[in-house]
């Protein structure tokens, strides 16, 4: 496909992407033959520095599309795909202006690790990082925050994170740290509390009412007894 | 030598004027250059890498002395000298050749004197245009020189801030050194390509250089001590502290204990001291005592107090005062992960002091936002095993179980296992370094006489053999 082609299938998906209802259907389609495109025109790997700045933008803003689509399909290795491509983009072409989606995108990818709890991996990404954005960057910022209270312990706090995200997309993964934390807080509680009222467990693990508990406590083999309402250990 | 040179200070004190001074010591270092280079020839015919350590142990009192007359002189003679070889190489087919060793030499010996002018520019532009010849050799005898030239190649580049652009060049090299088994390049390549990604911040893909490569063992100590230094780093990077402390100890160890390596000492105490702390351990205090490392370990030992003592205002005021020396050191992301620690130490105290406390005041004393919070870190804390307690809901307080006699649990057997995995270790690795002149080499020295003097030899020059400046370079 020849260049003016692919603008053009660009500024379709761009459109649709950004319009108020999106029919991710058919972005999905948009982006297949926007990466066959890339691959005719080598834009994927390009070879050697004489490239045209335009390809490269071209090439990096579908990419970036491409990420965030992935997010609202729920496709999550294909979103890892996507970041993988990006990463070359935004850290060995620096000479390019910077895309004002960049650090939202990084961000994204760093709760995605954190959820998926594969913290080395978080680490070595957040070595990558300036460090003023570090704490500056309020996209940057959310994840590393969520990490510290992780550590911490201190889930409320996680909790409370999940209503100032700082984009829509961030929500998505909140929601899978949410289970991860909820066993985080079950394996505590076995160790740390002699007997507990139902009603307090259940506010301990943010469930809303008692059958979410008591289905929670079955999948883990916790011990409830039903008599006096309690968990005990 | 010396004896010679010594009576001919004695003969000239009596007049010296400034011009013939200059000759003085211009003679004598062209003749110290002429011997090395005597050694060099020796060197090849013999293939015996001895007489090249030789060599590169007089480097740092050659360097002291190199003038540009010196060294136009030099090459000068040299560049004669080889042209008359080839004449009567010509007309007679004789078998003294031209040595590439020399030349490398040479080129050594201009890198560096361009270096101490700080002619960086220049010196990174003359590597790069020898550095194609330099791989194209194939000889056992140039290793040493040539780790010595990729050193130099990579150190002009990294201070004319172009460090990334020799990337792919270095990476090609590595496949040639490690087909040769030209150990000392290979281990020198290998640590100068850590060095450039780490530099970066590109843990991941020294991550993955690491696991793809072997680094060569017969390598000298020095580069096997940075080789650990950088492996230490990336461990406690990607979270992995007890091996990033066994691999920092090790470089500490072995790194040569002299005036000059201040710079890597510091940087490897740095980094152990943080790995220590992330795995629950205190640094001694005789670690930030040592006279060398007192005044740049001084940031780390006001961290050590604060985490100690669990205070979280006194964690978050020195990180604030000390920000910038960390962010120099690279070290200030492994101090943000020490924030945990200071808690985790705070809520110990507590619960080894009180028998019974609300969560009320546990909240107070660790200055955290609400009690919600504290039910939810001692409930973590407990689980991870820092305290042994129990936390009552109802009432609101946290309940510390009764000190179990510690002699009845697998403690103490576990402690000793640990000390004598340790002696073994350091008993293995002596062995294993210990190094033996060969036989045949010993046969040569027939009598012992001349083994007793050969032997003197050598252990005087290892006394008066300095350590160049460049060797261990402060930042890491």
């Amino acid at each position: 496909m020849p260049l003016n082609e692919v603008t053009k299938l660009y500024e379709t998906l761009n459109k649709e992407f950004n319009s108020a209802n999106p029919n991710l259907q058919k972005c999905g389609e948009y982006l297949e033959k926007l990466k066959i495109a890339m691959i005719e025109f080598q834009f994927i790997a390009p070879e050697g520095e004489a490239q045209d700045q335009k390809i490269l933008l071209l090439t990096r803003e579908i990419l970036e599309i491409g990420a965030l689509w992935s997010i609202r399909v729920k496709d999550i290795p294909s979103f890892e795909r996507y970041i993988a491509q990006l990463k070359t983009y935004y850290h060995d072409y620096s000479n390019l202006p910077q895309s004002p989606r960049m650090y939202s995108i990084i961000g994204l990818n760093l709760l995605r690790l954190l959820a998926q709890n594969r913290l080395s991996e978080f680490h070595t990404e957040l070595e990558t990082i300036e460090p003023d954005q570090l704490v500056s960057n309020i996209y940057i910022k959310h994840p590393v925050e969520i990490e510290q209270y992780l550590m911490e312990g201190s889930y409320n706090r996680v909790w409370n994170a999940r209503a100032n995200v700082p984009a829509n997309e961030y929500l998505f993964f909140m929601d899978i740290l949410v289970d991860t934390i909820r066993n985080d807080i079950a394996s505590s509680s076995k160790k740390a509390y002699t007997s507990l009222p139902l009603s307090d467990f259940g506010s301990l693990l943010y469930f809303n009412n008692e059958n979410e508990v008591l289905k929670f406590a079955k999948e883990h083999n916790l011990n409830i007894n039903m008599a006096e309402k309690e968990y005990t250990l | 030598m010396e004896a010679n040179k010594e009576i001919k200070d004695v003969e000239m004190e009596v007049v010296k004027s400034p011009e013939e001074e200059q000759k003085e010591l211009l003679n004598l270092l062209l003749a110290d250059i002429k011997q090395n280079v005597i050694n060099l020839e020796k060197a090849v015919d013999n293939i015996e890498t001895r007489f090249i350590t030789r060599v590169l142990r007089t480097f740092p009192n050659i360097r002291r002395r190199l003038t540009d007359v010196a060294l136009a002189k030099i090459i000068n003679i040299h560049e004669t000298e080889s042209m008359e070889l080839d004449q009567e190489s010509n007309d007679k087919n004789q078998s003294k050749t031209y040595l590439p060793e020399v030349e490398t030499y040479l080129c050594l010996l201009v890198l560096i004197y361009l270096h101490d002018k700080k002619e960086y520019e220049k010196g990174a532009e003359l590597s790069s245009n020898y550095i194609e010849r330099i791989i194209s050799f194939n000889r056992r005898t140039m290793d040493m020189l040539a780790a010595k030239f990729y050193f130099y190649y990579s150190r002009f580049f990294e201070l004319t801030n172009r460090l990334s652009s020799i990337r792919t060049t270095l990476l090609a090299a590595q496949r040639t050194t490690a087909l040769r088994h030209d150990n000392e390049s290979q281990a020198t390549i290998l640590n100068l390509l850590l060095r450039n990604y780490l530099y970066y911040n590109l843990v991941e893909q020294a991550d993955k250089l690491v696991l793809k490569t072997t680094f060569p063992e017969e390598a000298s100590n020095d580069q096997f001590a940075r080789y650990m230094l950088y492996l230490g780093r990336i461990k406690a990077i990607q979270l992995d502290y007890t091996s990033a402390n066994r691999y920092l100890l090790q470089a500490i160890r072995k790194a040569p204990q002299s005036s000059k390596t201040v710079g890597f000492l510091q940087a490897a105490n740095k980094l152990s001291i943080i790995v220590q702390i992330l795995m629950g351990e205190i640094p001694a205090k005789s670690v930030f005592k040592q006279p060398e490392l007192k005044k740049s370990l001084e940031p780390y030992f006001h961290i050590t107090q604060a985490v100690r003592v669990g205070d979280l205002t006194k964690f978050k005021e020195t990180l604030n005062k000390y920000t910038s020396v960390f962010r120099a050191d690279h070290t200030y992301t492994l101090i943000l992960r020490l924030r945990h620690n200071v808690i985790k130490t705070g809520i110990r105290m507590i619960s080894l002091s009180y028998s019974r406390i609300s969560l009320r005041d546990i909240c107070h004393k660790l200055q955290l936002d609400s009690e919600e919070d504290a039910e939810y870190i001692i409930a973590k804390a407990i689980r991870d095993g820092v305290i042994d307690a129990t936390i009552n809901h109802e009432e609101g307080y946290m309940k510390s179980k009764e000190i179990v006699d510690i002699y009845s649990t697998n403690e103490p057997q576990e402690a000793f296992n640990e000390c004598i995995t340790f002696c073994l270790n350091l008993r293995n690795e002596s062995v294993k370094a210990m190094r033996f002149p060969s036989n045949a080499y010993r046969k040569e020295l027939a009598s012992a006489k001349e083994i007793d003097d050969e032997e003197r030899k050598l252990a005087k020059e290892i006394e008066d053999g300095e350590l160049d400046d460049d060797s261990m370079d402060g930042d890491y």
